[in-house]
């Protein structure tokens, strides 16, 4: 009688949600990564392997979306563009440790979790771009702070997760109290609030709103490619910071296991393609990043930017104050 | 009045779908009243009176703003003889089929550094940096509140244009044979005659204003919905943002309630009023200046944006977008029409409930049920998933007690909790329109077919149903394109790479990629234009 | 007594139609007239103008002595735009037909807005004084919506008496009002109207009022007022077909006069008494005492009418008769031109007539004329 009245009440329900079953070989991904980065990578696997690979994508709320779904939730592996949200997913006790040697030995030991909870696929650094008539500088992100940049400072949100790593990262050098001193300068020396994306500030820079901006490297290959863009990109210098101290700040995209994963297998399967070579030279060609698999070299372009000193600190000590950094953001109202 | 119907089961449905259509907000004022984490203290001391501040600031200056475009405009084409008065009378209504944050981001590709007008102006006037001119900066409060007013005046241009040309004549007579001058009358009885028209189109505003995200997010002007929407995507704390959403409903409950004390002041009217009007005449000078701001209006509400977007579609459309257009128009529609048919279908059981039965608290259902038109969508989206998702989850594990496998997320995670959310949110116009269109239905047509030896069923299928088919329709309709319109819940319950119109629109706006999606937008302005026309037309008739 | 309201020839065109022509109107100061007329005579148009919502197209508008729609310049009437009086100024108060009172002040508001230009202590003074006569001092914090309908009529009044108005106009006062309450509102505010010395018109449809509420009575039609006098002189001597006709004040018999004799269906009767008259085809104005009826048909008194209608009041049984199909006259009389006037337009259908004695619907009687001073008139085609 129960089961009648369940399905009376609930199986019109089914019609509106779309909801069907599913049943061959294949493994499920949650992408922070746009669709056309990761799609020629994911089509390539399933040529080799013949499981399928189902990507739904989403810009923001990865995390919230799979502690929400809980147990039933028929995620494998999620595919994020930054250190932070891989943390945060671990903090939420959403992912579960991969034991692969095939992962272990091909990324270097600060790029991945001690707890195999996490792997990094690609590096990208945060640069500082200057504009080109201000000749060649070499900076330190605290430089930013200097009071001869007053008004000539752009940078997105605050609280953008690129930035917001780049501030935990200041926080693991040098405290909270300096990084929220820092943090007030620098806020004091823009040029205007901080909005729009990592080109976009670029485009100010071409516009002569400002002269310094921070950003991301591939971007810089992303503009150069654009023929509006190519403009802004021309004008400006992409510089790596720090190089007399501790190195460049690093981000990562990077891959974990969904803790109730329903395709375990495939799941580490596909994890294990991403790290090789043919998958590293495909993310290193498309997305002008830095492949994390050491003796898979970067594109032309991007390698003739230089070469540069890294941040040697270990990522999760970074995301440790995460949200140290969120706080200390909201106390120098970064953003207003 | 008799009872025709006393049906138990029929009450305790209404109780109930009214109930459900509530819970949600509750749910949501309850998690957020009883979350004590320190990120609120946090927020607090930090940020939080930023955005209040800027909330209430945006929410003024857009008021103000709007009732000056309003209520001017309304004075000018009921009281004067401007020229091409029957055309600015509805041209007047069209900025409203535009998304504010769609005319927040063509004014900014036009005033921004690298857009047309200053790139004319320096070459003009031969400055080379920004340091060289001062120029204004759109992307500010005040540019938002410019935005936002000059796609909502038309609430109270349309209701206190309404106010006026209903109003008894005889009253501003009276007033001149009393010793007042025109003007005179005008401020002292048609004025405010129609404040409180006035009131409930400006708390109207007040409420689109509260809930919008979309151009506040563009404009990089933080307010408590881009608060909301930070911190749960930012700081993922659903609490702190239950929090701030209640927060949110705290200031939409006082304008509320503010509005339904206005509304006391509705009194009664002559049932002949007598509309033939004097109108004042305008002296040349005078046409200028109204026609030149009545136009302005409209084409800065409306013409100029569409013009752009039509550019827009031109320069950029190619085959590509149309296949993507197909494929998020397609999920528009399907969500729309789901939220409108089910909305109507509650309006019409809740109303004919109320309509033949007797029990005192009889138009509670009805009225409990239209609550959510005024929870931002942001706050709605909230709710949702405080309540979808451990329903949710209750689901799943009965569904494996009772020996099925677990169907997986069906509420939170699918089209149910949008439709959902559409339904609770824009109930209020269904009821408002289907409760109007019932009570025209004269009292015996309720009797009538039972001496016929009809039953109920019969009666209400074979007699109101049919008096009803237009008000059906316009309920309908209009519920259907505001859930087209529909931004911000849309963003935060749909399922993954699942895209509508809106928030395909919004995705590029943010982007700064508008051209791709151009055609699109003007789709969703064309779907806007639907009901301004309908409603136009029916008000002609009446 | 001097004539307070003076109107000479005026015209007023409305969207290319006549509704006043070349309307002539005097009314002494103190003077209550009472305006009836078919719907569509003008009688509103009437008012607006004298009120100043429209503008005449030619003739004047004097109020005590005031032009207001002009100016008289070396002896020539200058009707210029800017000569026109504005409403606001003309010193005239209205009563609207749904009173019109403002629903956003209270009874007190109301009664004193048209005070403005007074001192706050004279105001009030005002103020008290008409919340007394018309016994509203209860009410004074009232809002309009929530008096009774009578209550209404009584502060739409005290508002438009408040700033002393030269002449009052009253648009159907009493059209609102429950039958029963009619008549004794109608002494009231005739007596309070006195009091105040008002010269007042006020426009009705209902005919019978204006002998209760006024002094004078103008019958309208058509854009022209065809009689002006007391109420008594109208219905006892009215000037035309269609005063008589509109006042009801008789019911019409066709006859062919000469100077000294009539023939109708009826029979022919001698003329003594009679108001002057053209010969030929006139119609009778003849009331029902004037008839006399005999229920006994034969060959000597022969049925010249029908009965067609039956009521009862309480002058007794109320009948209208017609003329028989197949009478023929005994003598045909002839009209003016000399033609013959024929049995067709001869023909009446609806003779008022009292009785006693109880007729059947269809019942064939004589009537005869009773002589008496006839009212003779030639009908307008």
């Amino acid at each position: 009688m129960l089961k009648k009245l369940f399905i009376t009440l609930f199986v019109p329900l089914f019609f509106i949600t779309g909801f069907s079953a599913t049943a061959s070989e294949e493994v499920n991904v949650y992408s922070y990564r746009q669709p056309f980065l990761v799609e020629p990578l994911f089509n390539k696997f399933t040529e080799q392997t013949d499981i399928k690979v189902n990507v739904v994508f989403a810009k923001k709320g990865m995390a919230e979306r799979l502690a929400r779904e809980g147990k039933y939730s028929p995620a494998d592996i999620l595919l994020t563009t930054d250190i932070s949200r891989l943390i945060e997913l671990r903090e939420k006790d959403l992912l579960q440790s991969v034991n692969s040697p095939i992962l272990n030995n091909a990324i270097p030991k600060q790029y991945q979790a001690k707890d195999n909870t996490w792997f990094a696929l690609t590096t990208r650094v945060r640069n500082i771009y200057s504009a080109k008539r201000l000749g060649k500088i070499d900076l330190n992100y605290e430089d930013l702070a200097d009071e001869k940049y007053k008004g000539r400072v752009c940078t997105r949100s605050g609280k953008h997760p690129y930035n917001v790593a780049l501030v935990a990262s200041m926080v693991s050098e040098h405290g909270e109290a300096y990084t929220l001193d820092w943090l007030k300068k620098v806020k004091h020396n823009l040029a205007r609030k901080p909005q729009g994306n990592d080109r976009g500030q670029v485009q100010a820079i071409h516009q002569q709103l400002c002269d310094i901006s921070l950003g991301n490297s591939y971007y810089f290959g992303k503009m150069l490619s654009d023929e509006k863009q190519k403009v802004w990109a021309d004008e400006v210098y992409i510089n790596f910071p720090n190089q007399q101290n501790r190195g460049a700040h690093i981000n990562i995209s990077g891959v974990a296991m969904a803790k109730f994963s329903p395709n375990a297998k495939n799941a580490q399967a596909l994890m294990e393609f991403l790290v090789s070579k043919p998958a590293q030279k495909l993310y290193a060609e498309t997305n002008m990043e830095y492949p994390v698999r050491e003796g898979v070299a970067a594109s032309k372009l991007v390698a003739s930017w230089g070469t540069y000193k890294a941040d040697t600190l270990p990522l999760e000590e970074i995301a440790k104050n995460r949200k140290v950094a969120l706080k200390l953001l909201d106390q120098a109202k970064f953003d207003l | 009045m008799i009872a025709l119907y006393n049906s138990k089961t029929w009450k305790l449905s209404s109780y109930i779908i009214a109930l459900v259509l509530v819970v949600p907000v509750l749910v949501m004022l309850v998690g957020g009243v009883s979350t004590s984490t320190e990120l609120f203290t946090h927020l607090w001391q930090t940020v939080l009176p930023t955005y209040l501040e800027n909330t209430i600031l945006l929410a003024f200056w857009v008021v103000l703003l709007s009732l000056l475009f309003g209520v001017l405009s309304a004075v000018i084409i009921t009281q004067t003889n401007i020229i091409f008065k029957r055309q600015l009378r509805w041209l007047l209504l069209l900025p409203l089929a535009m998304p504010a944050y769609l005319v927040a981001y063509l004014y900014t590709d036009l005033f921004d550094y690298a857009g047309p007008v200053q790139r004319y102006l320096r070459a003009w006037f031969g400055w080379q940096s920004p340091n060289d001119y001062w120029f204004f900066d759109i992307r500010t409060l005040a540019g938002a509140s410019v935005m936002l007013a000059l796609v909502l005046f038309p609430y109270i241009y349309m209701l206190t244009r309404g106010a006026f040309e209903q109003q008894d004549q005889n009253l501003i007579r009276a007033s001149r044979l009393l010793g007042l001058t025109a003007k005179q009358s005008f401020f002292k009885v048609a004025l405010p005659l129609a404040r409180p028209a006035i009131a409930v189109a400006a708390s109207l505003v007040l409420m689109e204003t509260l809930a919008d995200f979309a151009t506040v997010q563009y404009f990089s002007v933080n307010t408590l919905t881009t608060a909301i929407y930070d911190t749960w995507l930012g700081y993922g704390d659903l609490g702190a943002a239950n929090a701030l959403a209640s927060i949110l409903m705290l200031l939409v409950l006082f304008v509320v309630l503010a509005e339904q004390r206005s509304r006391a002041g509705l009194r009664h009217q002559s049932a002949r009023p007598n509309l033939q009007r004097e109108l004042i005449k305008l002296s040349i000078s005078e046409q200028v200046i109204a026609s030149f701001f009545c136009w302005s209006l409209v084409i800065l509400g409306f013409l100029l944006p569409i013009i752009l977007l039509i550019v827009m579609a031109i320069q950029y459309s190619d085959v590509a977008q149309l296949s993507v257009l197909l494929s998020t128009g397609i999920n528009s529609l399907k969500v729309s029409f789901f939220a409108a048919t089910i909305a109507v279908v509650i309006a019409l059981f809740l109303g004919f409930y109320q309509r033949l039965h007797n029990d005192k608290y009889r138009d509670m259902p009805q009225r409990v049920s239209g609550f959510g038109y005024a929870v931002p969508g942001t706050v709605l989206a909230m709710a949702m998933l405080s309540t979808l998702g451990p329903l949710d989850h209750w689901l799943n594990a009965t569904a494996e007690f009772l020996g099925f496998t677990a169907p997986g997320l069906i509420l939170s995670g699918s089209l149910f909790a949008i439709v959902f959310a559409l339904v609770v949110r824009f109930s209020a116009i269904a009821n408002g329109t289907i409760i109007s269109g019932i009570k025209q239905i004269p009292q015996s047509l309720d009797y009538a077919p039972a001496a016929l030896g009809a039953n109920l069923k019969v009666t209400i299928a074979k007699v109101h149903l049919p008096i009803l088919k237009p008000v059906l329709l316009m309920a309908w309709l209009l519920v259907f394109v505001e859930a087209m319109k529909e931004l911000p819940a849309v963003l935060l319950l749909r399922p993954f790479n699942f895209e509508t119109l809106s928030s395909q629109i919004y995705q590029l706006i943010s982007d700064e990629r508008l051209e791709q999606g151009a055609l699109g937008a003007i789709l969703i302005v064309l779907f806007g234009l639907l009901p301004i026309i309908l409603l136009n037309k029916s008000k002609d008739k009446s | 007594m001097s004539a307070l309201l003076t109107i000479q020839g005026l015209s007023v065109e409305l969207q290319d139609k006549k509704i006043l022509s070349e309307l002539e109107l005097t009314l002494n100061e103190g003077d209550i007239l009472g305006l009836v007329g078919a719907s569509g005579c003008g009688k509103t148009t009437l008012l607006n103008a004298i009120a100043g919502f429209s503008k005449p197209n030619k003739g004047t508008i004097t109020i005590d002595g005031h032009l207001l729609n002009g100016k008289v310049i070396n002896g020539n009437m200058l009707s210029d735009n800017k000569y026109f009086v504005p409403a606001e100024q003309r010193q005239v108060g209205m009563i609207f037909q749904d009173y019109a009172l403002f629903p956003h002040l209270t009874v007190k508001e109301n009664i004193a807005f048209g005070l403005g230009k007074l001192k706050k202590s004279e105001q009030l003074k005002q103020i008290n004084h008409l919340l007394t006569i018309f016994k509203l001092n209860e009410y004074s914090e009232s809002y309009i919506h929530q008096l009774s309908g009578g209550q209404q009529q009584r502060v739409a009044i005290a508002r438009a008496l408040a700033p002393k108005p030269k002449l009052l106009l009253l648009d159907e006062p009493f059209s609102n009002i429950d039958a029963r309450l009619r008549n004794e509102l109608m002494v009231e505010i005739r007596l309070l109207l006195k009091q105040f010395k008002m010269t007042a018109i006020f426009v009705t449809h209902n005919k019978d009022e204006v002998f209760t509420f006024a002094d004078k009575m103008a019958v309208m039609s058509e854009g022209k007022l065809l009689q002006f006098d007391s109420p008594s002189i109208i219905c006892q001597q009215p000037n035309s077909y269609q005063v008589a006709d509109f006042l009801q004040l008789g019911s019409w018999l066709p006859c062919t006069v000469n100077e000294t004799t009539g023939s109708s269906l009826l029979g022919d009767f001698q003329i003594e008494n009679s108001n002057s008259v053209s010969s030929g085809l006139v119609h009778l104005l003849i009331k029902p005492s004037q008839l006399m009826l005999n229920v006994m048909v034969d060959e000597s008194s022969i049925a010249n009418a029908q009965v067609e209608y039956i009521s009862v009041t309480e002058q007794g049984y109320h009948y209208y008769l017609s003329s028989l199909e197949d009478v023929i006259m005994p003598r045909m009389g002839f009209d003016t031109t000399g033609t013959a006037v024929l049995n067709e337009s001869m023909r009446f259908s609806k003779l008022s007539l009292y009785s006693d004695i109880a007729l059947s619907l269809k019942q064939q009687v004589r009537l005869s004329i009773k002589p008496h001073h006839f009212l003779f008139f030639n009908k307008p085609n």
